[in-house]
């Protein structure tokens, strides 16, 4: 076998026109280190944020009003760790493995979405979980579906599908309660009240504050930029909410006519940096709920995985 | 007790069962020891209580109270499950045995249940029984797995087989009116069904290398061990009143809400 | 420590009897039926499935995409390919 070792450049010029002509890059293909690199950042991000993401909706399980909200939410929450499940999994055709990336999120190496760090004090919260952060997850998948690393690109289109289904259960459950008491309406828009600039800031830092921009750009990693994508959801939910007369917290949230978009106050991206680093209301809540779950746990992998089953197919 | 009665006392006793039970596993969604173990306990806990809110579909066409109403309005006092399902999650070995030892014994309720003369009944238990089937491979899987695939493991097995083999026999405390409904062959005598389950359970345990309380006694049959009655009477360890307290919290916070 | 997430098993899922077994991902399991039941889980919650294959990731073979021979048709092959045929008669058989 006589294949002559291509230079760096060459590999890296057949590597982008791929990505040009619109090709996928598969596991196994050459890659540059730091689009590995990247990619094993984003999608663990996006991993621990679905398995964190399973705790403030979580909390809501046992209190879930009725049959069908019960095993809805249940099922949701399972959801997630099914999105989980397969992010992580994307992620180790990087060649980085599951188990060492749940270790970087417990010893707070690891970064996951603002968003799960803040309280869900009530029940309206689980509706506006699914109406916003969903909504805004889907914005976001939707891009990623359009990557082009093949695995990633393949999870997001399976967890678009969930997604969407989650938002509809949000948008119902926020409905019945606007359309409720009086009480029930007011919880509901004390809700927006808290969630709303949170799922803003849940799409990113602003274009201007995002470094790699370019060349995530083109390596097809990231396909639209924070701010487009911020835009794109306002301008989905800002009259969805209206619709039901619940007001996102802005009064300078109105449609501008010449730029058949919404116009809208920007989040406090100081406030983002902040929770993000591990300052927000409850990170240490969320980490300690996850460490405690892994410890907990660890003695069950051990055992299976040197456990021999002592019948192979159960009776009954 | 009428028939009428005794049936919807029998309804009650098997759907608070399954009701209080899969809310406790569903404290699981979230904290599993593995991803995929916890997709795989999310479904057992969704499945649980699906059959609770079948066998109250069949209340509700004997009393006309609807599903909601009888679990999420009615006080914790009034609950006929039985102790076993009460107990709080413990370790994943507990709630593995515990899981192991109600499928086993579901199972077994269910064969019978299939065969019911009473149509409602008979209907419900050919739909639910497969699951049960299923959430057995699981159960019965991991007490097999983990039996005593370490030294941790057997520990942590052992004491919860101790712990909640008691518990378990109070799942065949009879229910108040259950002669009525077996004379008629609608039900299985709970007797049955704890013989049953012995005959089951204890050489699966035995297998997995976890002891059983019956090894020390005449193996087949009976037991010695005490049994856990009283919530078939609607007397209660203090757990119950914590769930249901939490159950209910947001459907009945707001009077006339409906969510 | 090091921590175990167990081995990974690649799953092949058929949605409805002859239809192919198609990739959808992989799971973390112990053994054979922990890797089915979890693939069950995982795979066919929501999807319709009559089958499950699982393998172990290492069993499976991989050609390489960056085998410069492997895959290559650069001379005429069309012979081989029903556009490479005008159709003579019509007919069902040419449709």
């Amino acid at each position: 076998m006589d294949v002559q070792e291509k230079t760096y450049e060459e590999k890296l010029a057949e590597f982008e026109a791929r990505i040009a002509r619109g090709e996928k890059i598969e596991p196994g293909d050459w890659m540059p280190d730091e689009y590995r690199k990247q990619l094993i950042r984003m999608i663990g991000q996006h991993a621990h944020s679905e398995i964190v993401g399973m705790l403030p909706e979580g909390k809501w399980i046992p209190h879930a009003p009725g049959f069908r909200r019960k095993l809805t939410l249940i099922a949701k929450v399972q959801d997630e760790a099914g999105h989980g499940q397969l992010l992580y999994r994307a992620a180790e055709t990087l060649g980085k493995s599951r188990g060492e990336m749940l270790e970087e999120l417990l010893d707070g190496k690891a970064k996951y979405s603002n968003v799960f760090n803040y309280p869900t004090p009530t029940w309206a919260d689980v509706g506006m979980i699914g109406w916003l952060v969903d909504g805004a997850a889907v914005v976001n998948q939707r891009m990623i579906a359009k990557c082009s690393y093949g695995p990633y690109a393949r999870a997001m289109k399976r967890i678009c599908f969930e997604e969407s289904f989650h938002i509809k259960q949000g948008q119902d459950l926020l409905i019945k309660m606007v359309n409720g008491t009086e009480e029930q309406k007011q919880m509901a828009q004390e809700s927006l009240n808290r969630w709303w600039y949170p799922t803003l800031m849940m799409l990113g830092m602003p274009d201007s504050d995002s470094p790699h921009l370019g060349k995530l750009k083109r390596w097809g990693v990231k396909v639209k930029t924070n701010d487009e994508l911020r835009q794109e959801f306002v301008d989905l939910v800002a009259p969805q909410l209206k619709s039901v007369d619940l007001h996102p917290p802005d009064d300078d949230l109105h449609y501008d006519e010449e730029t058949g978009h919404w116009k809208f106050t920007e989040p406090d991206y100081d406030e983002l940096k902040r929770v993000i680093k591990g300052d927000g209301p409850c990170n240490k809540e969320r980490m300690e709920a996850r460490r405690k779950a892994h410890e907990e746990g660890r003695w069950v992998r051990e055992a299976l995985a040197v456990s021999k089953r002592k019948k192979e197919v159960p009776a009954a | 007790m009428n028939k009428e009665q005794a049936l919807q006392s029998y309804l009650l006793a098997l759907a608070d069962d399954e009701l209080i039970l899969g809310h406790r596993d569903a404290e699981w969604t979230g904290h599993a020891p593995l991803i995929e173990e916890d997709i795989a306990f999310s479904n057992i806990a969704q499945d649980e209580i699906g059959h609770a809110q079948s066998w109250l579909r069949v209340y509700e066409s004997l009393t006309g109270t609807d599903p909601d109403t009888v679990a999420f309005l009615r006080d914790h006092n009034e609950f006929t499950c039985c102790h076993l399902v009460q107990m709080p999650k413990g370790d994943w070995a507990y709630t593995i045995v515990r899981q192991f030892f109600f499928d086993a014994a579901e199972i077994v309720r269910l064969g019978y249940l299939k065969q019911s003369v009473y149509d409602p009944i008979r209907e419900i238990a050919v739909k639910i029984y497969p699951e049960e089937q299923y959430h057995l491979l699981h159960t019965q899987g991991n007490v097999e797995r983990l039996g005593d695939a370490t030294e941790e493991s057997h520990r942590r097995m052992q004491r919860a087989v101790d712990e909640a083999f008691g518990q378990a026999l109070g799942l065949f405390e009879s229910i108040p009116g259950e002669d009525v409904l077996a004379d008629e062959n609608i039900v299985p005598d709970s007797k049955t069904i704890e013989n049953e389950w012995l005959q089951f359970v204890v050489p699966v345990l035995k297998r997995s290398g976890l002891r059983s309380p019956v090894d020390e006694t005449n193996g087949s049959g009976g037991t010695d061990v005490k049994s856990w009655y009283g919530g078939r009477q609607k007397e209660h360890t203090g757990h119950l009143k914590q769930i249901v307290t939490d159950m209910q919290q947001v459907y009945r916070m707001i009077p006339g809400a409906k969510w | 420590m090091n921590d175990t997430q167990l081995p990974i098993w690649e799953v092949f899922h058929q949605e409805k009897r002859g239809a192919p077994h198609v990739h959808v991902g992989a799971v973390h399991a112990s053994d054979e039926e922990m890797a089915l039941r979890m693939a069950k889980e995982q795979f066919a919650r929501r999807l319709e499935c009559v089958s499950l294959w699982v393998v172990r990731e290492e069993h499976v073979v991989r050609t390489n995409y960056d085998d410069p021979f492997f895959f290559a048709r650069n001379t005429d092959k069309r012979y081989r390919e029903v556009h490479g045929f005008p159709a003579p008669l019509k007919g069902k058989h040419s449709e």
